[in-house]
Protein backbone atom coordinates (compact mmCIF):
# COMPACT_ATOMS: atom_id res chain seq x y z
CA UNK A 1 0.00 0.00 0.00
CA UNK A 2 0.78 3.48 -0.67
CA UNK A 3 0.33 7.01 0.87
CA UNK A 4 1.25 10.37 -0.13
CA UNK A 5 3.93 8.71 -2.10
CA UNK A 6 4.24 11.90 -4.62
CA UNK A 7 8.68 12.14 -4.02
CA UNK A 8 9.10 15.40 -5.46
CA UNK A 9 7.57 16.15 -2.24
CA UNK A 10 9.79 15.68 0.65
CA UNK A 11 6.94 15.50 3.21
CA UNK A 12 5.80 11.86 1.58
CA UNK A 13 5.43 8.53 3.09
CA UNK A 14 4.81 5.22 2.08
CA UNK A 15 3.69 2.45 4.30
CA UNK A 16 3.49 -1.25 2.92
CA UNK A 17 2.35 -4.44 4.90
CA UNK A 18 5.26 -7.18 5.19
CA UNK A 19 5.72 -10.33 6.78
CA UNK A 20 5.26 -9.99 10.22
CA UNK A 21 5.05 -5.81 10.23
CA UNK A 22 5.08 -3.00 7.40
CA UNK A 23 7.55 -1.37 5.80
CA UNK A 24 7.97 2.35 6.85
CA UNK A 25 9.69 5.37 4.41
CA UNK A 26 9.31 8.37 4.82
CA UNK A 27 10.92 11.54 2.89
CA UNK A 28 13.49 14.02 4.52
CA UNK A 29 10.83 16.86 5.64
CA UNK A 30 8.36 13.72 7.10
CA UNK A 31 11.51 12.26 9.19
CA UNK A 32 12.65 15.81 10.52
CA UNK A 33 8.70 16.48 11.43
CA UNK A 34 8.44 13.11 12.88
CA UNK A 35 11.90 13.68 15.39
CA UNK A 36 10.80 17.55 16.06
CA UNK A 37 7.16 16.25 17.24
CA UNK A 38 8.40 13.55 19.11
CA UNK A 39 11.05 15.01 20.88
CA UNK A 40 8.18 17.39 21.87
CA UNK A 41 6.29 14.99 23.35
CA UNK A 42 8.88 13.91 25.17
CA UNK A 43 9.44 17.07 26.68
CA UNK A 44 5.20 17.03 27.44
CA UNK A 45 5.57 14.02 28.61
CA UNK A 46 8.48 14.40 31.34
CA UNK A 47 11.32 12.56 32.81
CA UNK A 48 11.08 9.42 34.90
CA UNK A 49 11.42 10.70 39.23
CA UNK A 50 14.85 11.29 39.99
CA UNK A 51 13.87 9.28 43.27
CA UNK A 52 13.00 5.89 42.01
CA UNK A 53 13.34 4.22 45.69
CA UNK A 54 10.04 3.28 47.69
CA UNK A 55 6.85 2.67 46.05
CA UNK A 56 8.17 4.79 43.18
CA UNK A 57 10.44 1.42 42.31
CA UNK A 58 7.40 -0.65 41.55
CA UNK A 59 5.47 2.22 39.38
CA UNK A 60 3.58 3.71 42.38
CA UNK A 61 3.13 7.64 43.20
CA UNK A 62 2.96 8.80 47.13
CA UNK A 63 0.30 10.61 45.81
CA UNK A 64 -1.29 11.86 41.91
CA UNK A 65 -3.24 14.63 40.72
CA UNK A 66 -4.98 14.96 37.31
CA UNK A 67 -2.47 17.26 35.25
CA UNK A 68 -3.66 20.72 34.64
CA UNK A 69 -2.09 21.30 31.27
CA UNK A 70 -5.38 19.80 29.57
CA UNK A 71 -3.15 18.20 26.64
CA UNK A 72 -1.22 15.87 29.65
CA UNK A 73 -4.66 15.38 31.00
CA UNK A 74 -5.74 13.63 27.90
CA UNK A 75 -2.83 11.50 27.35
CA UNK A 76 -3.44 10.52 31.02
CA UNK A 77 -7.08 10.62 32.05
CA UNK A 78 -8.98 9.63 34.85
CA UNK A 79 -9.77 5.92 35.13
CA UNK A 80 -12.60 6.49 37.21
CA UNK A 81 -15.27 9.21 35.74
CA UNK A 82 -18.08 9.73 39.07
CA UNK A 83 -15.77 8.69 41.64
CA UNK A 84 -12.77 11.11 42.25
CA UNK A 85 -10.98 8.99 45.37
CA UNK A 86 -10.97 5.63 42.91
CA UNK A 87 -9.59 7.95 40.24
CA UNK A 88 -6.97 9.25 42.53
CA UNK A 89 -5.83 5.71 43.63
CA UNK A 90 -6.05 4.51 39.74
CA UNK A 91 -3.97 7.36 38.81
CA UNK A 92 -1.39 6.86 41.54
CA UNK A 93 -1.09 3.22 40.56
CA UNK A 94 -0.84 4.08 37.12
CA UNK A 95 0.13 7.38 35.99
CA UNK A 96 3.80 6.57 36.30
CA UNK A 97 4.13 3.42 34.45
CA UNK A 98 1.84 5.04 31.49
CA UNK A 99 4.48 7.75 31.41
CA UNK A 100 7.71 5.23 30.90
CA UNK A 101 5.63 3.40 28.43
CA UNK A 102 4.76 7.24 26.70
CA UNK A 103 8.68 7.99 26.75
CA UNK A 104 9.55 4.52 25.31
CA UNK A 105 7.24 4.50 22.40
CA UNK A 106 9.07 7.99 21.52
CA UNK A 107 12.26 7.33 22.18
CA UNK A 108 12.09 3.72 19.91
CA UNK A 109 10.59 5.80 16.90
CA UNK A 110 13.53 8.09 17.83
CA UNK A 111 15.94 5.17 16.99
CA UNK A 112 14.85 4.04 14.26
CA UNK A 113 14.78 7.64 13.11
CA UNK A 114 18.50 7.94 13.87
CA UNK A 115 19.30 5.49 11.66
CA UNK A 116 19.06 7.48 8.82
CA UNK A 117 20.05 10.97 7.77
CA UNK A 118 18.07 11.95 5.37
CA UNK A 119 14.94 9.55 3.99
CA UNK A 120 14.65 6.90 5.79
CA UNK A 121 13.59 3.23 5.26
CA UNK A 122 12.79 1.04 7.91
CA UNK A 123 11.13 -2.42 8.82
CA UNK A 124 9.37 -2.48 11.72
CA UNK A 125 8.13 -5.72 13.07
CA UNK A 126 4.76 -5.78 14.89
CA UNK A 127 5.33 -4.92 17.81
CA UNK A 128 7.69 -2.07 16.56
CA UNK A 129 4.58 -0.70 14.36
CA UNK A 130 2.38 -0.77 16.89
CA UNK A 131 4.96 1.47 19.01
CA UNK A 132 4.71 3.72 16.37
CA UNK A 133 1.04 3.75 15.90
CA UNK A 134 0.83 4.66 19.46
CA UNK A 135 3.32 7.23 19.66
CA UNK A 136 1.69 8.95 16.57
CA UNK A 137 -1.62 9.11 18.52
CA UNK A 138 0.02 10.65 21.66
CA UNK A 139 1.26 13.65 19.84
CA UNK A 140 -2.09 13.78 17.89
CA UNK A 141 -4.10 13.58 21.41
CA UNK A 142 -1.87 16.70 22.14
CA UNK A 143 -2.28 18.48 19.12
CA UNK A 144 -5.46 18.10 18.94
CA UNK A 145 -6.22 18.75 22.48
CA UNK A 146 -4.42 22.25 21.66
CA UNK A 147 -6.54 22.81 18.39
CA UNK A 148 -9.43 22.04 20.26
CA UNK A 149 -10.51 19.65 17.67
CA UNK A 150 -14.21 18.70 17.28
CA UNK A 151 -15.57 15.96 15.58
CA UNK A 152 -16.31 17.02 12.33
CA UNK A 153 -13.37 19.09 11.79
CA UNK A 154 -16.28 21.89 11.77
CA UNK A 155 -14.79 24.08 13.75
CA UNK A 156 -11.41 24.80 12.10
CA UNK A 157 -10.57 28.89 11.90
CA UNK A 158 -10.11 30.03 8.51
CA UNK A 159 -6.01 30.67 9.53
CA UNK A 160 -3.70 33.09 7.53
CA UNK A 161 -0.94 30.82 6.44
CA UNK A 162 1.57 32.48 8.35
CA UNK A 163 -0.14 31.74 12.02
CA UNK A 164 1.29 28.95 13.89
CA UNK A 165 -1.89 26.81 14.23
CA UNK A 166 -2.04 26.57 10.35
CA UNK A 167 1.04 24.16 10.73
CA UNK A 168 -0.08 22.75 13.83
CA UNK A 169 -3.47 21.39 11.70
CA UNK A 170 -1.40 20.39 8.84
CA UNK A 171 0.28 18.39 11.07
CA UNK A 172 -2.11 17.13 12.49
CA UNK A 173 -3.55 15.99 9.23
CA UNK A 174 -0.41 14.81 8.42
CA UNK A 175 -0.39 12.29 11.44
CA UNK A 176 -3.71 11.22 10.91
CA UNK A 177 -2.98 10.05 7.22
CA UNK A 178 0.37 8.72 8.44
CA UNK A 179 -1.30 6.58 11.38
CA UNK A 180 -3.96 5.50 9.50
CA UNK A 181 -1.76 4.04 6.94
CA UNK A 182 -0.16 2.22 9.52
CA UNK A 183 -3.46 0.28 11.01
CA UNK A 184 -4.37 -0.49 7.74
CA UNK A 185 -1.04 -2.01 6.98
CA UNK A 186 -0.82 -3.85 10.25
CA UNK A 187 -4.88 -5.12 9.68
CA UNK B 1 -14.19 10.08 16.90
CA UNK B 2 -13.46 11.85 13.61
CA UNK B 3 -14.50 10.19 10.71
CA UNK B 4 -12.65 7.59 8.28
CA UNK B 5 -13.50 4.78 6.06
CA UNK B 6 -17.02 3.63 6.98
CA UNK B 7 -16.93 0.00 8.28
CA UNK B 8 -18.51 -1.89 6.46
CA UNK B 9 -19.80 -5.94 7.61
CA UNK B 10 -21.79 -5.94 11.39
CA UNK B 11 -22.57 -8.81 13.25
CA UNK B 12 -25.29 -8.97 16.19
CA UNK B 13 -23.47 -7.68 19.35
CA UNK B 14 -22.71 -10.59 21.91
CA UNK B 15 -25.07 -10.37 24.67
CA UNK B 16 -23.90 -12.75 26.71
CA UNK B 17 -20.72 -11.32 28.62
CA UNK B 18 -22.90 -8.08 29.46
CA UNK B 19 -25.79 -10.45 31.08
CA UNK B 20 -23.66 -11.96 33.66
CA UNK B 21 -24.33 -10.86 37.02
CA UNK B 22 -20.96 -12.46 38.10
CA UNK B 23 -18.60 -9.82 36.56
CA UNK B 24 -19.92 -6.49 37.86
CA UNK B 25 -17.15 -4.48 36.75
CA UNK B 26 -17.44 -2.61 33.49
CA UNK B 27 -14.52 -1.15 31.18
CA UNK B 28 -16.47 2.05 29.38
CA UNK B 29 -14.75 3.78 26.20
CA UNK B 30 -16.13 7.58 25.45
CA UNK B 31 -16.43 9.25 22.38
CA UNK B 32 -13.76 11.68 21.52
CA UNK B 33 -12.71 13.42 18.63
CA UNK B 34 -9.07 12.87 18.25
CA UNK B 35 -9.32 8.93 18.29
CA UNK B 36 -10.05 7.76 14.65
CA UNK B 37 -12.56 5.08 14.16
CA UNK B 38 -9.88 2.68 12.43
CA UNK B 39 -7.40 3.28 14.89
CA UNK B 40 -10.12 2.37 17.56
CA UNK B 41 -11.32 -0.44 16.14
CA UNK B 42 -7.54 -1.72 15.51
CA UNK B 43 -7.16 -1.30 19.55
CA UNK B 44 -10.28 -3.32 20.29
CA UNK B 45 -8.93 -6.62 18.23
CA UNK B 46 -5.44 -6.29 19.88
CA UNK B 47 -6.38 -5.63 23.14
CA UNK B 48 -9.28 -7.77 23.71
CA UNK B 49 -8.75 -10.54 20.60
CA UNK B 50 -12.09 -9.60 19.34
CA UNK B 51 -13.21 -10.52 15.72
CA UNK B 52 -12.87 -7.20 13.15
CA UNK B 53 -16.81 -7.04 13.21
CA UNK B 54 -17.07 -7.24 17.25
CA UNK B 55 -14.55 -4.64 17.19
CA UNK B 56 -16.36 -2.48 14.68
CA UNK B 57 -19.29 -3.04 16.74
CA UNK B 58 -17.92 -1.79 19.58
CA UNK B 59 -16.09 1.24 18.38
CA UNK B 60 -19.56 2.69 16.11
CA UNK B 61 -21.28 2.16 19.50
CA UNK B 62 -19.06 4.09 20.79
CA UNK B 63 -19.33 6.89 17.56
CA UNK B 64 -23.09 7.06 18.06
CA UNK B 65 -23.87 6.40 21.57
CA UNK B 66 -20.98 8.29 23.09
CA UNK B 67 -19.53 5.44 24.92
CA UNK B 68 -19.85 1.64 24.97
CA UNK B 69 -18.54 -1.16 27.29
CA UNK B 70 -15.97 -2.53 25.68
CA UNK B 71 -15.45 -5.45 28.80
CA UNK B 72 -16.85 -6.45 31.84
CA UNK B 73 -15.39 -8.55 35.13
CA UNK B 74 -13.27 -8.11 37.74
CA UNK B 75 -12.37 -4.99 39.01
CA UNK B 76 -8.62 -5.50 38.83
CA UNK B 77 -8.80 -7.34 35.73
CA UNK B 78 -10.82 -3.69 34.39
CA UNK B 79 -8.77 -1.46 35.47
CA UNK B 80 -5.47 -3.24 33.53
CA UNK B 81 -8.00 -3.18 30.95
CA UNK B 82 -8.47 0.80 31.50
CA UNK B 83 -4.78 1.53 32.19
CA UNK B 84 -4.09 -0.64 28.48
CA UNK B 85 -6.61 1.40 27.09
CA UNK B 86 -4.74 4.49 28.26
CA UNK B 87 -1.32 3.73 26.55
CA UNK B 88 -3.23 3.53 22.97
CA UNK B 89 -4.82 7.07 24.17
CA UNK B 90 -8.83 5.70 23.83
CA UNK B 91 -10.12 7.85 26.62
CA UNK B 92 -11.19 4.73 28.84
CA UNK B 93 -12.65 4.30 32.42
CA UNK B 94 -13.76 1.71 35.32
CA UNK B 95 -17.51 1.35 36.38
CA UNK B 96 -19.27 -0.58 38.95
CA UNK B 97 -22.29 -2.53 36.50
CA UNK B 98 -25.47 -1.03 38.13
Amino acid sequence: MTDGADESNTSWFQVGARPGGVRVRLGSDAAGLLRALMEQLLDLVGDAPDDASGLAAFGIAESAERPDDPALARLFPDGYRDDDAAADEFRRFTELGLRDAKRETARAVLDVLDTADDELTAELDEAGAVGWMRAVNDVRLVIGTRLDIDEDGDNRPDLDPADPRAALYAFYDWLTAFQSALVYALE
Amino acid sequence: MSSAPAPVELERPDLGEAADTDRPWLTLVWNDPINTMDYVTYVFQRVFGYAKPKAEKLMLDVHRKGRAVVANGGREEMERHVEVLHSYGLWATVKRDD
